[in-house]
């Protein structure tokens, strides 16, 4: 039988058609399923050499051991994670550049938190410009000002909310056992700046008179001159507002001329682990704060300290690894609460739900912060103890201070 | 107004630390005044002392001040070494020896400072001693064990050195190398054994000055850059290769420092400290003690 001109047309057009069908649909599964079976990778960077690689090492055992967890679980929607992690050798500018080299190069399905906060405050207009949810420590509070929409601290490193732990412990005390006059020496730099706003809010809330408000510039070659105005001045309560060297130096200072206010508050330094460690019992009874403690009761803290235990010899998680662990336990929530790797589903998840963290629980409002907070800590017994608030507390406060050497 | 206590504790701390800055100083002045070589390693070496100090206090629970006995005769001999390897060449080939001497140390410094970061990692340290924290009163004035002993090994030192160079023949060869090497040379002076004694000397004052530092700051392997800041301020300050002129900047600077702090803010001290030091150097551009070199 022949066929018409016409028929053969048709024929021929149907099956074109049906071929064309038929790859498209084949390529879609194809496509579906090749996403299904391949991994979701996760970049960014993290110093590992250079003056921050120390604590950025512990950063990604966090992150590292939040991969292989997820991943012996059964991977995050169903897929494994695969990290992507560049060390940007403690530089702001080599930070931004590998985190773009993640995003336009490697494809990264969602990004990693940077550290220090100088780099985690670059990074986060490039999140921003691709559009894509950054969890991280940021940069204190300006970082978080500038109306982005997809950063979250998840905890944050917030020198605005340094010592809220201790003032909102010192609000419990009756009023004529709280201090009367305050002395702060602050580091002249960002971190120095955001801590002492904390003070300032809080003694004009507590009707503390601020007898001493000092910046110093690093080095700090000596801290007797500042430390003898705090003594001289008779302020019962101080605020040495810096970093390690300088945290020492004034610490020194203080037990040599004898100063003894009713409570002595260190500020950043004091959350190195080497603050405890090498100063020991000299450090007794210093304040301090911070945003994660392996002393937290909340759930899975202790999984993550028997872990560092086991596989680094330390007696407990340090905070850094707990930082690491939390940021990405934060984007966890964000997307298995989305079921999907859309950024901007992620996005309005974290936006619309308290979710669930080793750091505790966290409700981010529009800037992508929690709610203002701090741990209050006091090391006892050379050890770091939480005081406030009660009930994550593992000491009572000593207070007043006991004489240095007592 | 500040209290007479506050300007007491200002002058007896002023003085004590400014003992620390000049001993940091002097071996770097003499290097410089006498070899023509900016040993930008000094702070690095002194860094090192700290830390041989600390392992020995830690590991093996030795006072930090004996370590001095171990430390500086070691860097001695590491400062003839390195001089034979390293100066005593570069000398003889540069056309521009203080130049390619800061290139020469300065990657030095960065070597030593890996080194250390390998061995003791970055993590600050503090090296605690049972007379830390502790000190004496005079009326109110506390006066810290660490800074005397500091004081009074900076001040032991820089006389040694003085006396050295005064009195002995050695000491009276460098000082004819430091006012016109060729003069020297042609009297019969071996310019190259003079400056590899010189460069042990100085090596030998980095380790009594990281001894003193270790009982008062604490340290990480990047310590020394902070410290390398003094040691230009008071070798310009005192006039290079002066030891008299490191000692007085060092208790001039000293003395400024913490006397300013009690009258103006601290984060002015170091606005007044430079201003004083560019007011001096146009007045007297070698220094306060520092003499013009022979031609």
């Amino acid at each position: 039988m022949r066929m018409s001109g016409s028929s053969k047309k048709v024929i021929t057009f149907v099956l074109v058609v049906c071929v064309v069908a038929v790859m498209s649909i084949a390529a879609g599964c194809g496509g579906e399923e090749g996403e299904a079976k391949g991994p979701i990778k996760i970049g960014g960077t993290l110093p590992l050499t250079g003056p921050y690689a120390e604590t950025g090492k512990w950063i990604e055992k966090g992150y590292r051991y939040w991969a292989e967890e997820i991943n012996a679980k059964g991977g995050l929607l169903g897929r494994q994670v695969e990290l992507i992690i560049y060390d940007d050798e403690s530089n702001t500018d080599k930070g931004v550049s590998l985190l773009e080299k993640a995003i336009t190069v490697d494809e990264v399905d969602l990004l990693l938190g940077g550290y220090p906060g100088t780099t985690a405050a670059a990074q986060m207009p490039v999140a921003e410009k691709y559009r894509m949810v950054y969890v991280s420590m940021g940069g204190h509070m300006p970082s978080f000002e500038q109306g982005y929409q997809y950063s979250f601290g998840g905890p944050p490193l917030m020198g605005q909310w340094w010592y809220e732990g201790f003032f909102q412990w010192l609000s419990t005390l009756p009023e004529e056992e709280r201090p009367k006059k305050a002395a702060a020496i602050t580091v002249n730099n960002v971190i120095g700046k955001a801590c002492l706003e904390d003070i300032h809010k809080w003694v004009e809330e507590l009707g503390i008179d601020l007898v001493v408000d000092e910046f110093y510039d690093l080095p700090l070659a000596s801290a007797d001159a500042l430390v003898a105005k705090a003594k001289a001045a008779e302020a019962d309560l101080f605020f040495a507002n810096g970093l390690f060297d300088d945290g020492v130096l004034t610490v020194r200072s203080a037990m040599a001329q004898g100063y003894n206010p009713k409570a002595f508050v260190q500020g950043i330094g004091s959350i190195v682990p080497a603050w405890v460690e090498q100063l020991g019992e000299y450090g007794n009874y210093i304040f301090s704060g911070t945003a994660i403690s392996n002393k937290l009761p909340y759930e899975g803290i202790e999984e993550l300290n028997e872990v560092c235990r086991e596989r680094y010899n330390v007696t407990a998680a340090p905070d850094y690894f707990l930082y690491g662990y939390c940021w990405l336990q934060t984007l966890q929530r964000g997307v298995e609460g989305a079921g999907t790797l859309d950024q901007d589903s992620i996005r309005d998840y974290l936006k619309s739900n308290t979710i669930k963290t080793i750091g505790g629980e966290f409700k981010f409002d529009e800037k992508g912060l929690p709610e203002p907070y701090s741990f209050c800590t006091q090391i006892q017994n050379g050890k770091v103890e939480l005081v406030w608030p009660a009930e994550v507390r593992t000491a009572d406060p000593v207070y007043p201070k006991p004489p240095w050497g007592s | 107004m500040p209290t007479s206590f506050e300007i007491f504790q200002a002058l007896a701390s002023g003085l004590l630390l400014g003992g620390v800055y000049a001993i940091l100083g002097v071996g770097f002045g003499l290097c410089w005044g006498v070899m023509k070589v900016i040993n930008l390693s000094h702070s690095t070496f002194a860094l090192l002392a700290v830390y041989i100090a600390y392992w020995m206090n830690v590991s093996l629970k030795i006072d930090p001040l004996v370590s001095l006995f171990v430390s500086t005769p070691l860097f001695f001999v590491c400062g003839i070494v390195i001089y034979r390897l390293l100066i005593g060449p570069l000398a003889k080939r540069a056309e521009e020896l203080v130049a390619a001497s800061m290139v020469l140390t300065f990657g030095l410094a960065i070597l030593m400072e890996n080194a250390m970061q390998w061995a003791w990692k970055p993590d600050p340290r503090v090296l605690n001693v049972s007379y830390t924290g502790k000190a004496f009163f005079i009326s109110r004035v506390s006066i810290p064990y660490t800074a005397v002993i500091g004081f009074a090994i900076a001040l032991v030192t820089t006389s040694c050195i003085y006396l050295f160079l005064k009195k002995t023949y050695l000491g009276m060869a460098v000082r004819a190398v430091w006012q016109n090497k060729e003069g020297a040379a042609l009297c019969g002076v071996n310019i190259d054994r003079v400056s590899s004694i010189t460069f042990g000397i100085s090596l030998a004052t980095a380790a009594a000055a990281g001894v003193c530092l270790s009982l008062i700051f604490s340290f990480n392997p990047s310590s020394h850059l902070g410290w390398l800041i003094y040691i230009f301020l008071v070798v310009i300050f005192g006039g290079v290769g002066s030891i008299p002129g490191v000692l007085l900047a060092g208790l001039l600077i000293g003395l400024i420092t913490n006397i300013s702090a009690v009258f103006i803010p601290n984060a002015w001290v170091n606005m007044i400290l430079f201003g004083i030091l560019a007011t001096v150097l146009l007045l007297r551009p070698t220094g306060l003690l520092g003499q013009r070199e022979a031609r």
